[in-house]
């Protein structure tokens, strides 16, 4: 069969656009980037960490543009990414100087600084309150005012921008291995495509900034049985991240530029380790850590980066698996496609086809 | 005061004054813009605390302008699109870069800008106090 090539459609993308467009403004509302910035703080915390770039005003303008679509939403921010100069590196950024709004651990009761809840969904009955369906500007004014007058502690011994970490003490014991400080230059998974193995910080790199709804259920298959661990949660903190710039290795006088919101998690999973011959248990630690206030993304990457560095013949300890299928952009773009003209693929399936169910009926 | 608690203080709680600031320079000084304020990305270098290892946790948004006062070259780079305070900081960093006689008179306003710092973080610490769980022994 000859391949002929067809143009046309033009016109009908045209007016699919014009249509398109007009989907966001038929209701004749409107609603201002600044109100999605300041009320939309979930959707912006997952669409940051899944485009890997943060600026709640840019996610903002995507949710708005993308009609509340978080694929496309990602797919314009990944896109404005690609335009933009990359001017500097941060310092080391180390969550251990985090300013904490939240920190839960599921494995102590008592943990130095206490269990903090912060703000958080996870206590809610989950019904709907339909009094929102008729608030006003006037009502959130009051909601905001009532919260600020709400009797306070006069002071508090809170020590949130350096509150120790929980696995500390379990690394004093001995339960957990001690790792030196390695400052090996990580590799960027932005500028250099996997090959495999990936070392360690082409796994994070790409999880993190993975489809939180993939990452989850991968963790979720983790702990079902597809995975070789079911991990305690040592710590979740959630808090502003201060972050510096220097422009020389050596400053050690860098710029600060601001805090970014961030998800730290450490999970603990026993492992058995031959100590001189002899067979001991330990805690091995699962990572996870994410742009925004992503808990269950966050737990969910910890579980999956246990897996990948452990390893085992389950799917989520299958770094090729899980790696390539991770990205919202790549799997998005892909499923996608189906839906571009495949006129020419199918013709000669179709001819294949019917050819050969013509040999059948002869 | 080092650079690092100083734009800290400015971003986070001087805004308005650093504009002041910068405006005291322009009056005084010539200040030549060597880069016009620019949106650009910064990449963000964490350390995971599992294996005490380096990787990049993704990107954010910064505006930076470069600017010379004198002799003296001047960096402003601050989060998302900001263009008059990082344009501010630049002139600002040109200034304490070049040791201005100015920049004395601004050691007593950073110190009022690190006790507004101080008490801000102070109230989120109450507030964030009245979430921290009490547990108390049932008796079964």
């Amino acid at each position: 069969m000859a391949y002929v090539a067809v143009r046309g459609g033009a016109e009908a993308i045209e007016a699919s656009l014009e249509h398109l467009q007009y989907e966001r403004v038929k209701r004749g509302a409107h609603i201002s980037v600044h109100t999605l910035q300041s009320t939309m703080r979930g959707f912006l915390d997952q669409v940051m960490s899944e485009s890997s770039l943060y600026s709640e005003r840019l996610a903002s303008l995507a949710m708005k543009q993308s009609e509340g679509n978080a694929e496309e939403a990602v797919f314009l921010l990944r896109a404005h990414r690609s335009t933009l100069p990359r001017m500097y590196y941060s310092t080391v950024t180390n969550a251990r100087e985090m300013f904490v709004l939240r920190r839960i651990s599921a494995s102590f009761k008592d943990i130095p600084g206490g269990q903090i809840l912060g703000a958080s969904h996870d206590y809610l009955h989950r019904l709907l309150d339909f009094d929102l369906l008729e608030e006003t500007v006037a009502d959130v004014e009051l909601k905001k005012a009532a919260f600020e007058q709400i009797n306070k502690p006069e002071e508090s011994n809170l020590a949130l921008e350096q509150l120790p970490k929980v696995m500390d003490y379990l690394r004093d014991e001995g339960l957990i291995r001690k790792f030196s400080l390695n400052n090996q230059e990580p590799k960027d998974v932005t500028k250099q495509a996997l090959t495999f193995p990936t070392n360690r910080s082409q796994r994070l790199q790409t999880l993190t900034r993975g489809q939180t709804g993939t990452i989850t259920s991968l963790g979720y298959a983790g702990l079902r049985g597809y995975g070789a661990s079911h991990p305690n949660v040592g710590e979740v903190r959630v808090g502003w991240q201060p972050i510096y710039v220097a422009l020389e290795d050596d400053d050690m006088d860098p710029y600060y530029i601001g805090a970014i919101k961030l998800t730290e998690v450490e999970s603990f999973i026993p492992v058995d380790v031959d100590d001189d011959g002899q067979q001991v248990l330990e805690f091995d630690v699962g990572y996870g850590a994410c742009f925004g206030q992503n808990e269950t993304k966050a737990i969910a990457m910890s579980i999956v980066d246990h897996a990948l560095e452990v390893g085992g013949d389950s799917p989520i300890h299958d770094e090729e698996f899980v790696l390539l299928h991770v990205d919202m952009i790549e799997s998005t773009g892909f499923i996608s496609h189906l839906k571009m003209p495949h006129y020419v693929t199918f013709q000669a399936k179709l001819e294949q086809m019917r050819s050969i169910k013509k040999e059948g009926n002869q | 005061m080092k650079r690092a608690e100083r734009t800290k203080l400015l971003i986070e709680v001087g805004r308005e004054e650093a504009l002041q600031m910068a405006n005291e320079v322009c009056s005084h000084y010539e200040v030549i813009e060597i880069q016009a304020p620019r949106e650009g990305l910064v990449m963000i270098k964490m350390r995971e605390s599992a294996q005490q290892s380096l990787f990049y946790i993704g990107e954010t948004l910064v505006t930076e302008t470069k600017v010379k006062v004198g002799e003296a070259f001047g960096l402003g780079l601050v989060r998302e699109y900001e263009p008059e305070l990082s344009k501010a900081l630049a002139i600002i960093d040109a200034a304490y870069n070049g040791q201005l006689p100015i920049v004395a008179k601004w050691e007593s306003l950073l110190t009022k800008l690190s006790q507004r710092l101080d008490l801000k973080q102070q109230e989120i610490k109450c507030s964030i106090e009245r979430t921290k769980v009490q547990f108390d022994t049932m008796s079964i």
